[in-house]
């Protein structure tokens, strides 16, 4: 097992008593898995993600990387933010390089690593552009490249593609699945869409609203890519669609 | 005949101010603009004139005279200071940029500590606010008669200079988004690596429009301090000086080369601060 959460909870101190965000959360990740956490916003989906990432602490519980337990941030788990969070005085390769400039890489190492990556999602001739000269798309492919430099075991990503237009967010999914399957990269990657969770996961968690914790997994073998039209897609994306739904009108 | 009306609405028209974001043709609105500070000036000394006619007073003289002095005042030396306006100017600005120099020297250091590290501000913040509140130019007449007429109108522009470009670190520091924080987190970076490669480059901006507003309040407080007793001309001395002989004309003179010179930086530091932002990608 790669990564293990074990009965992650976190809380916030209230003038009374406390705001139970997440509770009795467990998960198992396989190496190389692609995992989608599905569920209504609010739901502590992003706390979940910022707490593996080291961003945010826990109340209690464990997450072990690697057999490793997870103490702040690190260069092990990389994130990708659905704001993008470029830094925008940085070219797309002085982004891409970021990371390995922290960890002292030669210059001549970086550049070699971050022209691959630059090929890898796609960027070849945008390497001195700055963030703002890009597309929304193009600057989550940085994203993704900024990410990977560091080489990381597993790839968080928030909503990465919420912030991008259907057509976009369309290309970008089968960019991302063209990518993991290049670099082997285990994802976590956090959803509200129903469509996007069936088109990339291998296997969906759904997660109710808070206090938060599973409702459901559904685990998905189909061969990729996925056909959105094919009976099956439909079938199983109206099932937790009606899931979610239900979910929702409870509250 | 000529509709003097019509022709009046469609100039009116034109020059109305358009949405730069139209990019409507650079070089007609660069014409417009010309064209509308001229109208504009020309307006304003025109009522000048009508008004220095009217009052008919020796306290404000018409802009022809005033143009005449302020010709004068760069080609033939003061018969009693032996300078010329140029000689006065250099050695005001070259007040201003020891001020400034200084100020910025000690400001960024300060200011980006102060924005970063909440211990370091919690203990500098007291002292700071006890001083910000002082005007600069309250210092000068002590700061004179203790440091001499030379650098004691330096250290009043330190001063005015100072606090401007301090609150612009400290609130560019405040400013950077905090995800760009969490960003550098996730890549590895610990608290120095976050101030080098992340606080210093994202305040950049804020550190120009200090510079931009500090030069201003420079030029502001360099004529207090000639006024108090600096040593060795300036543009502040020759105003005063002209006031006690009645040279109204020469006063108006001097009183121009200010506007000029503090427009002048302001201008320029305002380009320069478009510029880099730019160039970082910060627009």
């Amino acid at each position: 097992m790669m990564l293990t959460i074990e009965n992650l909870r976190k809380s916030f101190p209230l003038e009374e008593g406390e705001l139970v965000a997440i509770e009795n959360f467990s998960l198992e990740v396989q190496k190389g898995e692609f995992i989608c956490l599905l569920g209504p916003s609010g739901c502590g989906k992003t706390t979940i993600l910022r707490i593996i990432a080291g961003l945010d602490t826990l109340t209690s519980g464990k997450i072990v990387l690697d057999g490793k337990s997870i103490k702040g941030p690190g260069s092990d788990r990389g994130m990708v933010f659905q704001e993008f969070a470029l830094f925008p005085w940085r070219t797309v390769r002085k982004n891409i390089e970021f990371g390995m400039e922290l960890r002292n890489i030669p210059a001549k190492t970086r550049r070699e690593t971050s022209q691959k990556l630059i090929d890898l999602v796609g960027l070849e001739g945008f390497e001195n552009a700055h963030p703002h000269e890009l597309s929304g798309g193009m600057k989550q492919r940085v994203g993704i490249a900024r990410a990977l430099a560091n080489e990381p075991d597993i790839l968080l990503m928030d909503e990465p593609f919420g912030a991008l237009d259907a057509q976009t967010r369309n290309l970008m999914q089968k960019e991302l699945l063209r990518i993991w399957k290049e670099t082997k990269k285990t994802v976590i990657f956090i959803t509200h869409s129903v469509d996007e969770a069936v088109f990339l996961a291998d296997r969906i968690i759904v997660m109710s609203e808070r206090p938060s914790h599973i409702t459901e997994i559904y685990k998905i073998p189909w061969e990729r890519p996925r056909d959105r039209a094919s009976m099956e897609f439909a079938n199983l994306r109206k099932e937790i669609l009606a899931k979610l739904e239900k979910m929702v009108k409870l509250d | 005949m000529v509709d003097m009306g019509k022709i009046w609405k469609k100039v009116i028209a034109f020059l109305k101010p358009t949405d730069v974001s139209l990019k409507t043709d650079r070089r007609i609105q660069f014409v417009k603009t010309v064209l509308i500070t001229f109208i504009s000036l020309a307006i304003f000394i025109g009522v000048w004139w009508e008004l220095s006619l009217l009052i008919d007073t020796a306290f404000l003289p018409t802009p022809d005279i005033v143009f005449e002095a302020f010709i004068d005042s760069f080609g033939n030396p003061d018969i009693t200071t032996g300078r010329t306006m140029w000689d006065n100017i250099i050695t005001s600005s070259i007040r201003v940029a020891w001020g400034f120099l200084l100020a910025f020297v000690l400001a960024v250091p300060l200011g980006l500590m102060m924005g970063f590290s909440k211990t370091f501000e919690s203990f500098s913040k007291p002292v700071v606010e006890v001083f910000r509140p002082i005007a600069p130019i309250a210092w000068a007449p002590l700061l004179i008669i203790a440091l001499g007429g030379i650098v004691g109108p330096i250290i009043v522009i330190f001063i005015g200079v100072f606090f401007p470009l301090l609150s612009n670190i400290i609130f560019g520091v405040r400013s950077i988004q905090p995800i760009l924080m969490d960003a550098a987190k996730t890549l590895g970076a610990r608290r120095r690596d976050m101030f080098i490669k992340v606080i210093i480059p994202s305040t950049v901006p804020y550190i120009m429009t200090g510079i931009r507003i500090g030069l201003g309040i420079g030029w502001m407080c360099v004529v207090a301090a000639e006024f108090l007793g600096a040593v060795g001309g300036g543009v502040g001395q020759y105003v005063q000086f002209k006031t006690e002989v009645n040279r109204f004309d020469q006063v108006f003179a001097g009183l121009i080369v200010f506007a000029i010179l503090g427009l002048s930086t302001t201008e320029l530091s305002g380009w320069v601060e478009r510029r880099v932002s730019r160039r970082m990608g910060l627009k």
